[in-house]
């Protein structure tokens, strides 16, 4: 939802293809960005070190920390809404039905 | 002390309120919680990391439904079994867990506020592990209950070790159940004296991840400490005109959202 929004504030249409795993979004960068998270949380350490590399010689050094930091936040924050059972809040469902149904989210519960 | 920041690990810059939070929060899970001790709580960190190698988890993954596969984690852990298997499962598999698990859980003997601070306590230390992998940095050691360690040349620093004392066992009276599988303490039932799970949030920032863990209010407090850092503080979610790190909202967003779907997380 949340790159939805920030694609009308920059006019820009971000796809889907990236969150699925087989392009890069339209997003700046977005192949290293996915390959590093990918690298993390599906790889094994040798495919992290190439995936780290590229992505420092994409967004710099800073923002390489700063992608370690979002994709170590994901990783921790599904848990918590996951093993506490929250909803999804309404709002948040009425605006990506959409999303969700191209991406098969509804279909895994 | 060697190894308490994350600067100290880093052959890089890394900005200060990160490593400050790092910091925290490493304090925060080898201190007394809630409803567990500092021993315990550095324990199920060591049963967090333990179980992306375990076999049973690994088998559970592959099947077509989690609860169909019965045996023994992998696990040195002198923590319970129920402590053990809720740790392992919300680790590796959480996107799978049900209300009826959890009911189970919580029946076996394992109350809703302890099982809260376990869900605290993975998701911090899933989020400072995975930090470490991906900036390609070692894990902070933890020390061995009872051992006497030097630890000094370690490659992640000084072994953690567990703050002394014990837990508040603090429930807070407001909290209801309702909205999620647990009891939640809305903004509106703190009452006086009552740890605040949300900061300064003002109650139309507070989301429902920031009341999933309210029942143990220490807990959201601390995962959202090192989330305002790793991540982004709630205020800066949809200022879009501010770039506040040093990739785009549109690239965080990408991350976020790729991660969230790896994790097959509904939420």
């Amino acid at each position: 939802m949340l790159l939805r929004e920030s694609g009308r504030h920059y006019g820009e249409s971000y796809s889907l293809d990236g969150i699925s795993g087989d392009g890069d979004g339209g997003v700046p960068h977005g192949r290293p960005l996915l390959d590093f998270a990918e690298a993390v949380l599906e790889g094994a350490d040798a495919a992290i070190a190439p995936a780290r590399r590229a992505l420092v010689a994409a967004v710099g050094e800073a923002g390489f920390v700063d992608a370690a930091g979002v994709v170590a936040s994901f990783n921790a924050v599904v848990r918590i809404a996951d093993a506490t059972g929250i909803p999804v809040e309404p709002f948040k469902l009425a605006q990506t039905v959409e999303e969700r149904a191209a991406l098969g989210i509804d279909d895994w519960h | 002390m060697s190894g308490e920041m994350l600067s100290d690990l880093a052959p890089f810059a890394v900005r200060a309120d990160l490593d400050e939070a790092w910091r925290r929060a490493w304090d925060h899970l080898a201190r007394p919680g809630t409803w567990w001790t500092g021993a315990e709580r550095l324990a199920m960190v060591a049963a967090c990391r333990e179980a992306p190698e375990c076999a049973l988890c690994r088998q559970r993954a592959a099947a077509l439904s989690p609860f169909a596969v019965d045996g023994t984690h992998d696990s040195t852990s002198t923590l319970p079994d129920d402590v053990v298997e809720a740790i392992h499962r919300i680790r590796t598999d959480s996107g799978r867990l049900t209300e009826a698990w959890l009911r189970e859980t919580v029946a076996s003997g394992l109350s809703e506020p302890r099982y809260v601070e376990i869900v605290g306590v993975v998701s911090i230390a899933t989020a400072l592990d995975t930090l470490a992998k991906g900036l390609g940095l070692p894990r902070p050691a933890l020390a061995r209950p009872g051992a006497r360690e030097p630890a000094r040349h370690r490659p992640g620093g000084a072994a953690r070790g567990p703050v002394p004392g014990e837990p508040s066992r603090y429930r807070p009276a407001g909290a209801r159940r309702g909205l999620a599988w647990l009891p939640i303490l809305e903004p509106e039932d703190i009452a006086d004296g009552d740890p605040n799970p949300y900061g300064d949030k003002t109650p139309d920032l507070v989301a429902n991840i920031h009341r999933g863990m309210s029942l143990v209010p220490a807990e959201v407090a601390a995962f959202f400490d090192l989330d305002d850092a790793i991540y982004l503080p709630q205020f800066a979610l949809k200022d879009f005109a501010t770039e506040y790190r040093a990739i785009s909202h549109a690239q965080m967003e990408l991350l976020a959202a790729r991660v969230s779907m790896i994790n097959r997380c509904r939420y």
